[in-house]
């Protein structure tokens, strides 16, 4: 298994050196970071020669290409090219919002796909499966950006029906938040409505996942030779079906989640979450290479370690798979 | 068996509901905070220091005008009017140009020191310093000295270069000189701001949310602010603002022009104001070797002018949608240099009018062939004109704006009846402008000029002859020597006859197609009082000191 590990990750670290080359051709090929100074008709030569020299904005690709991989090594991935801000601190702070939007959302999410694919599974052919598996297929052909809104515009109308508010629009947080359980209660109001966005998409995928790979258990010899040893039946989905049944979900859920920590760029701009996603899109539009790769260095780490937790969880709970 | 699973269905939906519902259980109709109003924007201000490259963005004008004021500030009719200053500057002489003004006895930063003619004179070496990135020097380094005696500065400008927009200049707002004096100015203000000469001062942030600004009692220059605090929150989806607006969780807002706009006018919550700025949308021509042949010819630009309805494309995008009231808050712009609320403005491009008609006959006169012989709107016929080949031309702007999208296909729609082609180039902004437009590798760009109203002063880097965004390599002798000088006219009568005699050969040559004055917008909830839509980059903050709110 170590060998196994060890050989996974240094696969990964050829794959993020070129997919960060990559990246940032495209990226500096593509924009000016300096374009909207030059578009001023009054900006200052000098600080455009500037700027241009300090992040070395003259020189061809591949060099560029390097300084940046030493400001990522030794200077915490650098600073930004207008403003030199350090990119690490802002980094940090928007993985922070990312991660609480998306560790609620894909726990909720979980909790309420299991129960729903088992529920349906057991109850094949049911109106309750029936209903189920419309809701999945409707949610997974709903685009996140409209279910965004249409939540936004839920709440808002009943807002101004009742006077009451329920879950606010946009912002992470109330403009005077508070401590403690208000401080609380006021990022539950503010984070829900992403939330329920994100779980949609993710309740709709899991619950077909948890569906079928519950079908496939429960009609298996060895659920049917407990039944036959006597078994309660509860007993025999819990312990023998139910358990078997969850191997496959963990695993894409690891790989759900490694991909989400990027950020849910559509959500987050939906409601202005000071997110990932968020992050990402302002600086491409932007058109600053360093904070895209320092985005991207830590999303591809984030893909590739839980791409590796996953197999190695599967290969824990299923003995029969064996890594070397 | 059956039980069990319902029941652990059950709970799950119930502790999921109670987590969400929960809240609203507790939840009650807000009252905003006494005195506080609630600002929504689009961009959040990546640096509060306005005067370096990271800040030049409206979004921190907004946040920090009522903060760090002027010497003077453009009011809602987009005149200077005094703040810090006693009166208006004074001219002491022609030439070389000398200018004097005096801050006010009782003008003083907000921990008590007061603000003098030091403060101007940091502000000067600071901006002259080639070490911090400034975003633009354009009139300060043709200053020859800066003489300063306690409040009272003395200006004066090199011999022969009269700074056109000097009044605009002296009005910028004065740096605190014991605040910069040895500090790397470009990492200044970044997150927070602890000096304030406006009505305002910085109270906090929280990045990527949230900026708050508080009454600054200290203030004394003019009348204390009403409110205690104004309160920016960043939204960056602009149907996300409306909903945020809708539900009151934001009570003022400058949103772009937008279908929404219409139904908050029928909606007697809100105030809707509109009006025009200083941004204009355009198509400028390529006269560099890597635009097509064909625009070099002055007769197909003149015919391509005339085939573009451009008062049907400004009903279109604005006054049928009832983003406009009617067609006279938006007239067709007639002119690059001045827009049509100023003085000066004179309609020098109203000579072309649209006639399809005689876009086939100019063109038939040139010697074109292959055309159709009558406007018809199904025509693919499509000139061919003596060497320079097929009338079909790149045409590029960028993506993801719905209006620039309707401009181009009622444009090309227009054209193409008259036989000439446009082919579509869309990108995103930073590709287009970072790399399109200064390498003159397109046919047609359709983009906005940001301006404000020293703009005109300044025409000469946009139109003259090596003028530095002149990116049409257009250059006609005359009228850039016309634009020269007007940059170094300080009288403003002779400075505006001397671009509108410039303007006048531009429109002759058809260098560039001014299309509409972009409207501004500003929405607030009325229970908010005092907002006036400001047409210059001094923003809807421009008399924050006079807004009051109520519950």
């Amino acid at each position: 298994m170590l060998t196994y590990v060890i050989r996974r990750l240094l696969y990964s670290i050829v794959v993020l050196v070129a997919a960060s080359f990559i990246i940032f051709t495209f990226v500096s090929v593509s924009a000016d970071p300096l374009s909207f100074l030059k578009m001023q008709p009054t900006a200052s030569e000098i600080t455009i020669q500037n700027i241009t020299k300090r992040k070395h904005l003259d020189e061809p690709i591949p060099v560029r290409y390097l300084y940046w991989v030493k400001d990522a090594l030794t200077n915490k991935f650098g600073t930004t090219t207008i403003g030199d801000r350090p990119i690490l601190p802002d980094l940090t702070r928007v993985m922070g919002h990312t991660l609480q939007l998306v560790v609620a959302a894909e726990l909720l999410a979980v909790i309420i796909a299991v129960a729903i694919g088992v529920f349906s599974a057991l109850r094949q052919y049911s109106a309750f499966d029936y209903a189920a598996t419309t809701f999945s297929f409707v949610g997974l052909a709903t685009p996140v950006f409209w279910l965004g809104l249409m939540l936004q515009v839920l709440f808002v109308n009943i807002y101004l029906w009742f006077d009451v508010r329920i879950f606010y629009t946009a912002n992470l947080s109330g403009v005077d938040p508070g401590t403690g359980l208000h401080f609380l209660l006021d990022r539950i109001q503010h984070l829900a409505l992403p939330i329920m966005t994100l779980m949609v998409a993710s309740i709709a995928s899991y619950s077909r996942y948890m569906r079928s790979s519950m079908l496939e258990v429960i009609n298996s010899d060895y659920v049917r030779t407990a039944r036959a040893k006597g078994l309660p039946e509860r007993r025999v989905t819990m312990r023998h079906a139910f358990r078997n049944a969850l191997i496959p979900l963990v695993t894409i859920v690891a790989l759900n989640f490694g991909s989400l920590l990027g950020g849910a760029v559509v959500t987050e701009t939906v409601f202005a979450l000071d997110g990932m996603g968020l992050y990402f899109v302002n600086q491409l539009n932007a058109g600053d290479p360093y904070p895209v790769m320092a985005w991207l260095m830590v999303t591809a780490t984030m893909v590739i370690v839980f791409n590796l937790i996953a197999d190695i969880a599967y290969g824990y709970l299923d003995p029969r798979v064996r890594y070397d | 068996m059956r039980k069990r699973w319902l029941l652990l269905l059950t709970g799950t939906l119930a502790l999921v509901g109670s987590l969400i519902v929960g809240p609203a259980a507790t939840a009650k109709s807000e009252a905003p905070a006494a005195g506080t109003v609630i600002i929504g924007h689009d961009q959040e201000p990546t640096t509060l220091n306005f005067y370096i490259s990271e800040g030049n963005l409206y979004a921190t004008s907004l946040a920090m005008s009522p903060v760090l004021v002027g010497g003077m500030i453009y009011n809602d009719k987009a005149k200077l009017i005094p703040v810090l200053f006693d009166g208006e500057p004074k001219i002491l002489k022609a030439e070389p140009l000398t200018v004097t003004f005096r801050y006010k006895a009782n003008a003083k930063w907000s921990d008590g020191r007061q603000i003098t003619g030091n403060d101007f004179l940091a502000t000067y070496r600071t901006i002259m310093n080639p070490n911090w990135d400034i975003t633009s020097r354009e009139g300060w380094e043709d200053i020859a000295s800066v003489k300063v005696k306690g409040k009272t500065v003395t200006v004066t400008w090199k011999k022969g270069k009269a700074y056109a927009a000097w009044d605009a200049l002296v009005a910028t707002s004065p740096m605190p000189a014991h605040k910069v004096a040895g500090q790397n100015f470009n990492d200044l203000w970044r997150d927070s701001i602890d000096i304030a000469s406006g009505p305002f001062k910085f109270l906090s942030r929280q990045k990527g949310t949230q900026l708050v600004l508080a009454r600054n009692d200290a203030y004394t220059a003019g009348p204390k602010a009403k409110l205690d605090r104004i309160v920016f929150r960043y939204i960056p989806s602009t149907p996300s603002i409306f909903q945020a607006l809708q539900s009151g969780e934001i009570q003022v807002t400058e949103p772009q022009p937008q279908l929404q706009i219409v139904d908050i006018r029928k909606n007697p919550r809100f105030k809707v104001q509109s009006g025009p700025g200083y941004f204009w949308e355009h198509m400028d021509i390529q006269f560099g070797p890597k635009g097509h042949p064909a625009l070099k010819q002055k007769y197909i630009r003149q015919a391509l002018i005339q085939g573009i309805n451009r008062a049907q494309v400004r009903e279109a995008l604005y006054v049928r949608p009832g983003l406009v009231g009617s067609v006279k808050e938006l007239p067709v712009l007639q002119s690059h240099i001045f827009k049509p609320f100023e003085q000066y403005y004179q309609p020098n491009w109203g000579i072309w009018k649209f006639s399809q008609r005689n876009v086939i006959a100019t063109l038939k006169k040139g010697g074109c062939t292959g055309g159709p012989d009558v406007p018809t709107a199904n025509n693919d016929k499509i000139w061919t004109c003596p060497g320079v080949g097929k009338l079909s031309f790149r045409f590029t702007t960028t993506s993801g704006n719905q209006l620039r999208a309707l401009t181009f296909e009622i444009a090309q729609k227009q054209l193409r009846s008259v036989g000439i082609e446009l082919v579509p180039r869309f990108g995103p902004a930073g590709t287009v402008f970072g790399q399109v437009l200064p390498s003159g590798d397109w046919d047609i760009f359709m983009f906005t000029w940001v301006g404000g109203p020293t703009s005109s002063a300044t025409s000469f880097g946009l139109y003259g002859c090596g003028g530095d965004q002149n990116y049409m390599n257009y250059c006609n002798k005359k009228a850039s020597d016309l634009l020269k000088k007007a940059q170094f006219t300080p009288d403003p009568n002779e400075r505006a006859k001397l671009l509108n005699q410039a303007e006048k050969i531009m429109a002759q040559d058809v260098m560039s197609i001014p299309m509409y004055v972009r409207p501004g917008f500003l929405i607030n909830a009325t229970s908010v009082k005092g907002p006036i839509l400001n047409p210059t980059q001094q923003g809807s903050t421009w008399n924050a000191e006079t807004w009051t709110v109520s519950a």
